[in-house]
């Protein structure tokens, strides 16, 4: 017997019948990002980092001291596996089943985010490349300074919901749009 | 007035991303006594004033920190990272 698979984004229902048209504040979901979660083993941490820096086309965010998360929109998950595969003192798990990208931006990006985490985000408290593991409307997640006045959010799968619906809830007074996004 | 807690991997963060796990203990050899086992897993002096707990950034690195603090004046003196602090004792 063969089993056809269709791949169903968590936010599909959430997202059904929003609007077409991206106002300047706007949330988008990344359909497909390829997201591990990579560990360096201990004495290994300074070279696991050097190595994830330059592996190109993948964007490197700070969990913790010798954990990070490896975030690709243009190459695939089997793509970046197989990438990644070959640094040594380092263990890997794939997460781009498990977590959901969220991508913020507009001219009041940090008064929204204000109402959702409690770190200081000021363009010289968190510079552009920025990232770290913080509350996000209570649920912890990831969040990356990825442009002057955008913001990438990672969130476990099962919390995405509610995570969106409060920081759509908070971006409510400025107009956040929210749509899906390829990558 | 919120707790803020500065955690030495992320920075100041509110005392919400964190959870308390009680007083910081050494652990007893595994040959001590049943005695000594006993005070370690049950008993506690629950202190008034200055004294080192374990503090689990669960909302951040997910890292054991030592917060050394003042319950009565909420001073924080020190946070450090507990496996600093085991690997010192290595
Ligand atoms: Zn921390």
């Amino acid at each position: 017997m063969s089993l056809t698979l269709y791949h169903r984004h968590v936010l599909e229902d959430y997202l059904a019948g929003s609007e077409a048209k991206a106002n300047p504040n706007h949330l988008a979901v990344i359909r497909r990002p390829a997201i591990f979660s990579v560990l360096a083993h201990r004495g290994h941490e300074a070279s696991v980092k050097e190595t994830l820096t330059s592996t190109d086309g993948a964007l490197l965010r700070d969990c913790a001291p010798g954990e990070w998360l490896l975030v690709s929109t243009a190459s695939g998950a089997a793509v970046v596996e197989n990438l990644l595969g070959e640094i040594a003192g380092a263990s890997l798990a794939d997460q781009s089943d498990g977590r959901v990208l969220l991508r913020i931006c507009g001219p009041n990006v940090r008064k929204i985010l204000a109402k959702c985490v409690a770190v200081d985000l000021h363009p010289d408290a968190f510079s552009i490349g920025s990232s770290a593991n913080m509350l996000c409307c209570h649920v912890t997640a990831n969040l990356a300074r990825s442009g002057a006045d955008a913001f990438e959010i990672i969130v476990p799968r099962s919390f995405a919901g509610s995570v969106f619906e409060e920081v759509m809830e908070m971006g409510r007074e400025f107009a956040l749009t929210a749509a899906f996004a390829e990558g | 007035m919120a707790s803020l807690i500065t955690c030495p991997h992320c920075g100041t963060r509110p005392k919400e991303e964190f959870s308390i796990r009680g007083t910081a203990l050494s652990r007893p050899h595994p040959t001590a006594s049943e005695e000594d086992w006993h005070a370690y897993v049950y008993l506690r002096e629950n202190p008034k004033g200055r004294y080192q707990e374990y503090w689990h950034h669960a909302g951040g690195c997910r890292r054991f920190l030592i917060v050394d603090r003042d319950n009565v004046t909420h001073d924080v003196f020190s946070v450090v990272d507990a496996a600093a602090i085991g690997r010192l004792s290595e």
